[in-house]
């Protein structure tokens, strides 16, 4: 190991890494919960809801997420400076909105894969919607739903990274500001380029935390299904 | 507070130009990536459905190395680590070259499983007949196959075109830098994003129709 990669790592790995964690954490529980609830909400028959509910799920599916990260960092505390957020946490906002539009619709179809039996007998128990579907239908459904929140659970990871675009320091960032680092002269670089070796580093650690996601993915689709 | 001072038609009669030159950029950009993502996808996809080794181990790693790391990363080891070994290529060239190897990859696996979905008993037919290995796949699995694989592709592609927005991290300019700097001098943000969120919807909403479109009207006989 030459000299120079000691301290790059430490930086990348103490000041990039806890926020890729905190974004990824943040954007992968909001995603659920509030996924799941749409979703749910998305099979009832009051249309004006539904309708709303779709609309979201189709805005934000489709917008590139660079642009909600943009619509959430610069857009909201454009309508009042009280919705200002910090990189990371506009970004983690960002994922989150996308994340639960992408949750919503496969819990949707979730949702939907359950027999009509299973609704009319939790009915005839006498369950109301909210019990009926707390303890019948969700239960069902959430097991149908786990390959797909695995991949989310890749995807948002690796989406962590757009908080770099608006300068939230996580991997990609401490990446960047390293290898700009050593550029510079000593005391504060040493006058080297290493891009390579340090953004291969952090591909490397993505690899590492992606693929075996992407194995179990892959291993829970065949057998669930 | 800038909510009482917007106007989207004042912002789009002032900036048109240059918006429309980042939209154009941005269709140029998804349009080479396209196209290099269904070469590399359909040779790729071939080369995996029929396990013709080497090329098919090659292509896997490929595709796992792509899929299990994020693209902005991808843009940046293209961007500012190739330069290191004398590697350098201009904005434009890295917005087309970084989406078609992503895309690439996920349409080499959406084209190996629509190859795949090919029945044996097609290709046999094939055989018995007296084609060509060759032949065989560009007269049976190919159309075949391709049809199966076409709904995923174009899903790929949608992708594709959401992530030219990218190309902001390196500067280039398509249609979200181009919104976004013009939005930082005049600080007409919401009208900015408005015009980048109509756009972008326009064109993944209408490739989104398409692929139903197609799904119905490319059914093989047998899945109606």
């Amino acid at each position: 190991m030459p000299d120079w990669a000691g301290p790059v790592a430490r930086y990348i790995l103490e000041e990039g890494l806890p926020g890729t964690l905190r974004v990824s954490a943040i954007a992968v529980v909001g995603s659920a919960l509030i996924g799941i609830v749409f979703g749910t909400l998305l099979t009832i028959r009051f249309w004006p809801l539904r309708a709303l509910l779709r609309g979201y799920v189709e805005i934000f599916r489709g917008l590139p997420i660079l642009v909600t990260v943009f619509i959430v960092y610069f857009g909201l505390p454009a309508i009042t400076p009280q919705l200002r957020f910090g990189p990371l946490d506009a970004a983690a906002i960002a994922l989150v909105v996308w994340g639960s539009a992408q949750v919503a619709e496969a819990t949707r179809g979730a949702v939907q894969s359950i027999p009509h039996e299973q609704h009319e007998a939790a009915s005839a128990l006498g369950f109301g919607w909210v019990g009926r579907h707390r303890a019948v239908i969700l239960p069902q459904a959430l097991r149908r739903l786990l390959p797909p929140f695995v991949s989310l659970l890749v995807n948002i990871v690796q989406n962590s990274t757009l908080a770099q675009a608006i300068g939230g320091i996580e991997l990609l960032q401490a990446a960047k500001s390293q290898s700009e680092r050593l550029t510079f002269y000593p005391p504060a670089g040493i006058g080297e380029i290493h891009a390579f070796e340090i953004f291969a580093g952090v591909m490397v650690l993505f690899f590492l935390i992606s693929f075996p996601l992407t194995r179990l993915a892959a291993l829970l689709e065949r057998r669930l299904i | 507070m800038l909510l009482a001072t917007y106007d989207l038609s004042a912002f789009v009669s002032e900036n048109w130009r240059e918006l429309l030159d980042g939209l154009l950029n941005t269709l140029k950009v998804s349009a080479i990536a396209i196209a290099g993502a269904l070469v590399i996808g359909l040779v790729l996809g071939a080369a995996r459905a029929h396990r013709i080794p080497v090329v098919s181990q090659l292509t896997a790693v490929y595709v796992e190395i792509v899929r299990n790391t994020p693209i902005l990363v991808q843009i940046f080891m293209i961007f500012f680590a190739l330069p290191q070994f004398g590697i350098t290529f201009n904005q434009f060239t890295v917005a087309w070259l970084s989406v078609m190897i992503w895309g690439g990859a996920f349409n080499s696996e959406n084209f190996r499983a629509g190859f795949g979905a090919v029945s044996y008993r097609y290709r046999e037919a094939a055989y018995a007949l007296g084609f060509t290995p060759l032949r065989t796949f560009l007269n049976v699995t190919l159309p075949i196959g391709g049809r199966i694989a076409l709904p995923s592709s174009i899903n790929t592609y949608i992708s594709v075109v959401k992530n030219t927005s990218l190309m902001y991290v390196i500067g280039y300019e398509e249609l979200t830098t181009t919104a976004i700097n013009i939005s930082n001098l005049t600080l007409e943000t919401l009208e900015a994003l408005t015009v980048l969120g109509v756009v972008y919807l326009t064109i993944v909403w209408s490739l989104s129709a398409a692929i139903r479109l197609l799904e119905t009207r490319l059914a093989l006989p047998e899945a109606r």
